[in-house]
């Protein structure tokens, strides 16, 4: 009989030893749960704040190339065209009035122009596509090399933060190109491989050794800054055969 | 009315989950139609009005004893004409089981509602070969096939609690606030105590009767609060301040 007893008090702290396990098993899920929660929201405010942080640096970056940009057309464009818009109006003659009047008239145009890149409301109403082909008419304008581009396909309209990183990376990748590469040629295709959007920057230039890039490199800083807007960042260069950056658009 | 028939239904467990339906039929109807037709609330309600169909021709069974033996008669079982365990045993241990992994596979992600599929199709394997080999008899307890499902719906259990600590939607979310998670939980409770009291049952009735009543009684109980688990799903989607809506893994 005795043992019979002990056999049923083993069922009943079996059944309670059980209990215990599985409030305990549910209690740390929840416990695991809260400690996982706080760990992900740091991580996504980690993320969110390298994301305002890049996206600052490079609001920073475009503000300072505005700012040589406008000093550079004040003196050598504006300035120019005041001093010859003086030497005419100082003359007496009525032909050098009417002159002045012109060179007065575009001298408002120019302002009013230089005026318009000073903020970055212009990333709003300039598409992808527009900026790229105002880009390379720059650089084809000075002489520098030819450029070419060819659209395959739209681009869907972005939101400005991502489309204030991606023409800053673009920006970026055209004057490592003219800097450094001394191509004869520069090339852009707005393509599709795959479900992609790609945009293919290719130049043929110097090229360089990619084994040799330090990780400290503005390469590997335009990489992250595609990553931060869920893009793709990849390189590909040969020592004598070019470079070629692809740059995979945010779905 | 015949007193016997009175009697077969009265059992507080029987009554007990009757009421439970009403409730539900009546959450059930007062849903919006586009949630009456999304499985995680329909399916649910049917497995409250499948277990409180069984459970009432369970109590049927007590009552007409001509029809129990004669289904037992049919299906080989001369030696007990008394027992009603098919009506379990097909009900609660075969498509019961089945039906609460579809339950929990409801709220698992894409890659782990693959592994149930493999859980249900090999079940069913199982409980055929087991069934017409004749090692689990239908009329008779079937304490293998009643382990195999409880532990499949303890992995599904599992599953979910896995999910729930690693996937990015449930870390946003609050557990104690998500429907999901107390009808898990419920169901890890009911079927591991279930589990091990099924196991103690019958030993436990021929030593102590007093305890193995008890411990049936508590087993019973338990069903009964896995049944208020179905309604208060059910009825959530009425209660938006009590419960948070449902992570979604981008598939339903």
């Amino acid at each position: 009989m005795e043992s019979t007893e002990d056999q049923i008090y083993v069922i009943i702290f079996a059944a309670l030893f059980l209990g215990g396990i599985m409030s305990t098993f549910v209690v740390a899920m929840v416990f695991i749960h809260r400690q996982r929660q706080v760990q992900n929201r740091q991580k996504l405010d980690f993320i969110k704040s390298e994301h305002e942080k890049t996206l600052l640096n490079i609001e920073n970056e475009i503000q300072q190339e505005t700012l040589t940009h406008v000093g550079r057309e004040l003196h050598d464009n504006i300035g120019q065209l005041l001093s010859l818009a003086k030497l005419n109006f100082n003359s007496q003659k009525p032909e050098k009035q009417i002159e002045g009047k012109a060179i007065l008239g575009q001298i408002i145009q120019e302002v009013r122009n230089l005026s318009k890149t000073l903020n970055l409301d212009w990333v709003e109403s300039t598409s992808v596509e527009e900026f790229l082909i105002q880009q390379l008419k720059k650089i084809s304008d000075t002489g520098f090399c030819e450029t070419v581009f060819e659209q395959e396909i739209l681009l869907e309209e972005m939101d400005k933060e991502q489309k204030l990183v991606l023409i800053r990376v673009i920006q970026e990748s055209l004057n490592n190109a003219i800097k450094h590469a001394s191509p004869d040629r520069i090339e852009v295709r707005m393509m599709k491989s795959g479900d992609e959007k790609v945009i293919l920057i290719r130049d043929n230039g110097k090229g360089f050794d990619t084994a040799q890039r330090s990780s400290g490199s503005g390469m590997s800083n335009l990489k992250k800054r595609m990553e931060t807007i869920g893009g793709e960042f990849e390189l590909k260069s040969e020592i004598g055969k070019g470079t070629e950056i692809r740059l995979v658009l945010p779905k | 009315m015949d007193s016997r028939l009175i009697q077969a239904f009265s059992h507080w467990f029987t009554i007990g989950a009757n009421l439970l339906s009403i409730i539900g039929i009546v959450f059930f109807i007062k849903l919006p139609k586009d949630k009456r037709v999304n499985i995680q609330y329909w399916l649910p309600f049917f497995i409250l009005i499948f277990t409180v169909f069984y459970e009432n021709i369970g109590s049927y069974t007590n009552y007409n004893y001509d029809f129990k033996k004669a289904v037992n008669a049919y299906l080989g079982n001369t030696e007990y004409p008394q027992f009603n365990l098919w009506l379990y045993n097909v009900a609660r241990r075969q498509l019961g089981v089945i039906l609460y992994l579809l339950l929990i596979q409801n709220w698992l992600q894409p890659a782990h509602k693959e592994y149930i599929n493999w859980m249900i199709y090999g079940f069913i394997v199982l409980v055929f070969a087991l069934q017409v080999s004749g090692i689990q008899p239908l009329y008779l307890n079937q304490p293998i096939i009643f382990a195999i499902g409880a532990n499949l719906i303890l992995i599904g259990s599992g599953l979910y609690f896995i999910g729930m600590i690693t996937h990015d939607q449930y870390l946003e979310s609050n557990p104690l606030r998500l429907v999901s998670f107390w009808q898990m939980t419920i169901i890890f409770f009911s079927f591991s105590l279930n589990y091990i009291s099924s196991v103690a049952l019958l030993y436990l009735y021929q030593v102590n009767p007093v305890l193995g009543k008890a411990l049936q009684d508590i087993s019973n109980a338990l069903f009964l609060c896995t049944l208020g688990a179905f309604i208060v799903t059910i009825a959530s989607p009425l209660f938006p301040r009590i419960f948070e809506k449902e992570p979604s893994y981008g598939i339903n």
